[in-house]
């Protein structure tokens, strides 16, 4: 391809653009952080930088064993719900990849149809199941339900990239008289390592930013996850306080920036993989 | 021999399928039957009433305006994070130092909830002391706006604040599209004297229907669905104004006791998304062409 030098102004156009983006998508973190440095009492403009501002509202979060209960939850809730998913998923997908017949094909429209269910219209009958087999206030049952939910997902995802795995794989191990089961986990599930992070990483993000189901079926504060906790800081307190509110908002975002950031080539790289050719 | 291993790969899904049957099934199946019934949600007494609970929905005059709320949630952020999507892939697929930069800082809004996202756009957008009233005052000197209390306003920051949150996941799509749209089709189109703009309605438009299906029928089933920007931003307010259908079925639900109207509601979206969603992603597939 033969490479055109830019003019002047076509990179003046390109500066003033990416200065447009990081401004807009930058500005509303600025206000939560700027905020949250603030006393309840403050009612200068939120636009303007915190005069004297102080992190007692972070002190006040951390010092709350609400939050701590709740951000274990959290960890606990995407572990179990990562523990369900990965192994069901891989070995299903696996299945599905080698037997390509109708079977298959059926689903992948699954697939699309569950996509279209929406969340709350399952809620109904959901919450009566859930009540039934005892798994409401249940972090267990909360990332049961999300594995149901994400596994024709998953199970998909993981077909698409184990047929390029080449069969002569499996064959060559199968003959050495291992069974299926263990063939897979290890001689084809280790190579789809680099998939499985993407996958993790997803349930994470998915999991830590839940808030309809968690919402009906954690209602005890106890079993509260983050989302829960910085929901209640914003519409459960008997005085509210705006400051408080971004403090709690801003500690639950920030570790999953921060993994965001990271991993962040890793993330937007397998994304561009998996919608290429998924 | 082979067979039976056929049929002993098949089992592998078995797991699988059975969460799947468990927990998408059983509540699909008995959100359906509970349409049929009056219940309140919680009680023992579950009284078969047919098809009243459709009946009453033809009749709610609520259902009209939420589900207009629900068509432009859905149609709107289609739209517009497909084009601004498409955009900023053209954009970010040029070579200029920072474009990883600017690529990550387009995805990352994707990271945060859409309820907490919505909360603090509603500190944006409050009358007092928010945020964009002080921005129209102080730079502008204009009179402060009620955004909140119109609710068709309200359903336009909603629609505008889901699609600038999702549009990183539209600029991916259409970005894996782009870079596998070889530069050959582009630059024997401009040799044979075609205009810029030529070369993109003619070459690469057609070759990215398949990123475009994927990228229309993902974001209209995620707008037709919308529920946390809604709660988030405005609750469904003024007057349960600016509801989807979504935030309906919860208020139906949990607010209002009314276990089988909501149910019924339920399918009543379910199949309004089907019938959009459905006829669109055929005749997408049928435009995909070989390139």
């Amino acid at each position: 391809m033969i490479e055109k030098k830019r003019s002047t102004a076509a990179n003046v156009a390109i500066a003033i653009i990416c200065i447009l983006i990081v401004l807009i998508y930058i500005f509303p973190f600025y206000i939560v952080g700027n905020v949250s440095l603030r006393d309840i009492t403050d009612l200068s403009s939120r636009l303007l930088p915190t005069k004297g501002g102080s992190m007692q509202n972070y002190v006040k979060v951390l010092e709350n064993s609400e939050f701590w209960t709740s951000l274990v939850n959290t960890i606990v809730y995407c572990g179990l719900e990562i523990l369900f998913t990965i192994p069901i998923a891989a070995i299903g997908g696996y299945s599905l990849a080698r037997t390509k017949n109708w079977f298959s094909n059926m689903i992948r429209s699954l697939n699309i149809m569950i996509m279209m269910i929406p969340g709350t219209a399952l809620l109904v009958g959901t919450y009566g199941l859930m009540v039934k087999m005892h798994l409401t206030n249940s972090l267990i049952g909360m990332a049961l339900l999300g594995a149901g939910g994400g596994m024709t997902g998953g199970m998909f995802f993981y077909t698409t990239f184990t047929t390029m795995i080449p069969v002569e794989l499996d064959e060559a191990a199968s003959i050495d008289g291992a069974g299926v089961i263990r063939t897979y986990f290890q001689i084809i599930f280790p190579q789809l390592k680099a998939i499985t992070v993407t996958r993790v990483i997803n349930i994470i993000i998915g999991c830590w930013n839940n808030y309809l189901m968690p919402m009906y079926m954690l209602q005890k504060g106890s079993k509260f996850t983050l989302l829960l906790y910085v929901r209640k800081l914003f519409t459960g307190q008997k005085v509210q306080s705006v400051p408080l509110a971004f403090a709690g908002c801003t500690l639950m975002v920030v570790p999953i920036l921060i993994m965001y950031f990271s991993l962040q080539k890793y993330i937007i790289g397998s994304q561009l993989d998996s919608s290429v050719k998924g | 021999m082979l067979k039976k291993r056929k049929i002993k790969m098949m089992l592998l899904t078995a797991p699988g399928l059975l969460l799947i049957a468990l927990f998408v099934f059983v509540p699909l199946v008995n959100g359906t039957r509970i349409a049929f019934y009056n219940w309140n949600g919680y009680g023992k007494t579950m009284k078969f009433i047919g098809l009243q609970n459709f009946i009453d929905l033809i009749h709610d005059a609520r259902i009209g305006r939420t589900t207009i709320n629900t068509l432009i949630y859905g149609i709107g952020s289609c739209v517009l994070q497909n084009v601004l999507g498409l955009a900023a892939a053209m954009f970010v697929n040029q070579k200029f130092p920072g474009r990883n930069t600017i690529r990550a800082i387009l995805y990352m809004p994707i990271m945060i909830s859409g309820f907490v996202m919505g909360q603090v756009m509603r500190y944006m957008f409050v009358y007092d002391n928010g945020v964009m009233n002080d921005i129209l005052f102080y730079m502008f000197g204009m009179d402060k706006i009620n955004w909140l209390e119109n609710s068709w306003i309200g359903v336009a920051l909603i629609t505008l604040i889901n699609s600038w949150q999702y549009l990183g996941l539209c600029m991916l799509i259409y970005l894996a599209g782009l870079q596998g749209v070889s530069a050959t089709y582009k630059e024997a189109a401009a040799i044979d004297g075609a205009k810029p703009m030529q070369v993109f309605f003619h070459v690469t438009l057609p070759l990215l229907i398949p990123s475009i299906t994927t990228a229309v029928i993902t974001n209209l089933i995620g707008g037709l669905k919308l529920y946390e920007m809604v709660v988030g931003l405005t609750s469904g307010g003024p007057n349960r104004m600016s509801a989807s259908l979504s935030q309906y079925i919860q208020i139906l639900y949990f607010d209002d006791e009314r276990a089988g109207y909501a149910a019924a509601v339920g399918i009543f979206q379910f199949v309004l998304i089907l019938v959009l969603a459905m006829p669109l992603n055929r005749y997408l597939k049928s435009r995909e062409i070989e390139a």
